[in-house]
């Protein structure tokens, strides 16, 4: 217990030493300001003393508490916390373990009465004190903004804490397999980043995949009852006939994106689930404190796939329906797998090198 | 048991004004002088290893030594033969120099004992427990070469952080590093980030880290590194006292005349092999001899049996006879005398560690030195220079 206190400590000092995770909690701490000086009325929008009169956003259209709890769950936390801090976090932790294993730093640590495997997820824990901290504070200010502005004390708000720090986990526990393997900041950093690319470029390819196998379903569906229609009413043939195609090359392209889809999701469910994992503060949320945002205006056609039957608010429902399916513990379990592995490997790595 | 600070120790009073060697003392003397709460605190940590450690100890005869490998080997990936088959005690209370060129497998060995790196094979022990074993390492102090201590923290903070590391209770860890940061003469710089600190006063902060713990025993790998002299020797007075308080210590460095002024015991190793292991005297007892500077010519010194003449130009000579024992050599004397030479000096010689390391490290048949690092051809290739010496068990070689 001391040893681990120690090396917490310790790893508190070198936060309080780093520039970047002041200028972070800065960058926090102007977001969560610009958060509180936005606000809500009945004619629009105001920014400090500034009206702007909106018909499309105001208290008529979302209460203001909605509104708060919508620009933080999805503005901030997505694109802030989500995205540029974890850069910035990356940044700054990524060279913890570089750090830690180059020579005449390593000698001193391993020369302690610890365990290797105990001293590597010491230090990993400690990284993800950055985060931790820098979640914490900005979460607790946006909850006191939600509150104070947005009349609205929602302690589900703070769910975000661990809902960001996992989803840093993921990420992390690659840059700490990379920076022992490496010893380089630089290539730790730079191949986490590739590897959120490749995640990314997954969770697109598998949405993109999974919208199409939607939209084909739910086009497949009208079809069918076409034709049902058509054969109960007694058609002649040159009214089935087409319908009959239509089903058939529905069915065809339906099955092409199911197989698109699956390799997709095959992929996503061996690889962690970084943006479905953010995407759970919101269905928290919406689950938890009913918080619904309007979609924008139903249109009757949609661009996607050729049928123009589907409605832009039935494509979203069974596409919303879809991701609803998935079970938090699906998202976070495959995902913590992934995490466990790669902490394994690299435990396993780090406790038979020499230094 | 463990052998304790014993309060008889500097139990001398000084008398008399101060020096500043008296005063370096007894700083000494506070920072070695057994307190109650370490001997507690030893005693726990003594306790805890020794209930895990049951089972092993009464499988395995503890030794007595403070280090006793045998026949440790380090082979790294593409064939590089760092250690191969290296033998060395350290007993209690004994000063242990660990020489020998870039490359010849000094850290290595250290770091195996550190368990830093892993041996290919290893036998023997370290304070009684096998080599590897993790909960030893509360009673050894190390010292790495080059060693890097987080930039940002301050001194007090990074002997304190080695002290945690050594699961001291945090009262004890914090007097023990002012005594230590007073020792080193760092007490001013103690709030001061490391980082601001110039190379020698790193070295005296990683010589109080390493004796945080209190160890039985130290390793140092050029621990007098980038230090000025007056540190040196205040490094040297420290090491003296832990010496004589029944500690080891074992030093690895470069610079021989400071080993020789404190080494009990020296090893050599010479692609990862030890060369020699000994104390100095025994190690250099053959190149002992006298040197008679004198007027005798290069007759009168043939008729003299075993003596070497040098001539030194202007009628002078240098008479080197064979021999450490002043008896053997008044004969020799006496034949000159009643020769009538005049003899200006008499002076006992002997070979320096520096002379016997460059000889340790010389191939013999070609007199010219190993080239170094470590060996890359296989074991039956490796060129022999020496036979390795085995130690005789009160320390002399043999």
């Amino acid at each position: 217990m001391i040893q681990t206190l120690a090396l917490l400590h310790a790893a508190y000092r070198e936060l309080n030493a780093r520039k970047l995770f002041w200028v972070t909690l800065a960058l926090s701490g102007l977001v969560v300001a610009a958060m509180a000086i936005i606000g809500l009325n009945e004619d629009g929008l105001t920014i400090l003393w500034w009206q702007f009169d909106l018909a499309f956003l105001n208290t008529k259209i979302m209460p203001v508490d909605v509104f708060y709890k919508f620009i933080f769950a999805q503005l901030a936390v997505p694109y802030w916390l989500a995205w540029l801090a974890t850069i910035l976090a990356l940044i700054s932790t990524a060279s913890i373990f570089p750090d830690m294993v180059s020579g005449g730093s390593i000698d001193i640590l391993l020369s302690k009465p610890i365990g290797r495997a105990r001293l590597f997820l010491t230090r990993y824990v400690t990284g993800l004190l950055f985060v931790l901290l820098q979640v914490g504070v900005f979460t607790i200010a946006a909850f006191l903004v939600i509150g104070i502005r947005g009349g609205s004390w929602e302690p589900w708000i703070l769910i975000s804490i661990p809902l960001v720090l996992l989803f840093y986990s993921y990420l992390f526990s690659v840059c700490a397999l990379l920076g022992t393997i490496t010893r380089s900041t630089i290539a730790s950093f730079l191949i986490t980043m590739l590897f959120w690319l490749l995640v990314f470029g997954v969770n697109s390819g598998e949405q993109v995949t999974l919208a199409g196998r939607t939209a084909l379903e739910i086009s497949l569906g009208y079809s069918q009852e076409d034709l049902k229609e058509a054969v109960d009413a007694g058609d002649p043939i040159e009214v089935t006939e087409p319908l009959q195609v239509m089903c058939d090359e529905d069915q065809e392209s339906l099955d092409t994106w199911k197989s698109f889809h699956a390799w997709f999701f095959t992929a996503k469910t061996v690889l962690p689930k970084t943006g479905e994992t953010i995407d759970l503060l919101e269905r928290v949320l919406r689950e938890r404190t009913g918080m619904e945002v309007g979609g924008p205006p139903e249109r009757q056609e949609m661009m996607f796939g050729a049928n123009q039957r589907i409605s832009n608010r039935e494509f979203g429902e069974r596409l919303q329906e879809t991701m609803d399916d998935r079970s938090v513990t699906w998202i976070i379990g495959t995902s913590l797998l992934f995490e466990f592995a790669v902490l394994g490997l690299v435990c396993w790595y780090f406790s038979r090198r020499d230094f | 048991m463990k052998v304790r600070f014993c309060s008889g120790w500097f139990s001398t009073g000084m008398i008399g004004r101060p020096d500043l060697r008296a005063v370096h003392e007894r700083r000494l003397r506070r920072s070695f002088t057994a307190p109650m709460q370490s001997m507690q605190w030893v005693s726990e940590q003594s306790a805890h290893s020794s209930l895990s450690l049951v089972k092993a100890l009464s499988m395995t005869q503890s030794s007595p030594l403070s280090i006793d490998l045998k026949d440790v080997t380090k082979t790294y990936r593409g064939g590089v033969f760092a250690l191969r088959g290296v033998s060395l005690q350290v007993h209690p209370g004994e000063i242990f120099g660990l020489l020998g060129p870039n490359g010849a497998g000094k850290s290595t060995l250290v770091k195996i004992m550190m368990t830093v790196v892993r041996p290919t094979t290893a036998r023997g022990q370290v304070l009684g427990q096998p080599v590897g074993h993790n909960g030893t390492l509360a009673n050894v102090g190390y010292l790495p070469e080059h060693h890097r201590f987080p930039p940002w923290l301050t001194g007090r903070q990074a002997v304190e952080f080695a002290g945690a590391m050594c699961k001291m209770p945090r009262k004890l860890r914090r007097r023990r590093t002012d005594e230590l940061l007073e020792l080193v003469h760092m007490r001013e710089w103690a709030k001061k980030r490391l980082g601001t600190y110039s190379k020698g006063m790193q070295q005296r902060i990683g010589l109080a880290a390493s004796l945080v713990n209190d160890p039985q025993l130290v390793l140092l790998d050029e621990p007098t590194d980038g230090v000025d002299p007056v540190g040196r020797r205040e490094i040297r007075d420290v090491l003296t006292h832990m010496r004589e308080q029944g500690k080891s210590v074992l030093v690895n460095s470069h610079i021989l005349s400071e080993l020789e002024m404190i080494c009990d015991r020296v090893a050599i190793l010479v692609q990862g092999l030890v060369a020699r292991q000994g104390t100095v005297a025994s190690l250099t007892s053959s190149s002992r001899c006298y040197e008679v500077i004198s007027r005798a010519t290069p007759e009168q010194a043939s008729s003299l049996d075993g003596v070497e003449f040098e001539s030194l130009g202007e009628g002078r000579s240098l008479l080197r006879i064979p021999s450490d024992d002043p008896v053997a050599i008044q004969p020799i004397l006496d034949q000159l005398r009643s020769s009538e030479v005049m003899i200006e000096s008499v002076l006992p010689k002997r070979e320096s560690l520096e002379d016997l390391f460059v000889r340790s490290v010389t191939d013999p048949s070609t007199g010219v030195a190993l080239d170094p690092g470590a060996n890359r051809n296989t074991e039956a290739d490796v060129r022999s220079f020496e036979t390795p010496s085995s130690e005789s068990p009160d320390g002399g070689e043999s």
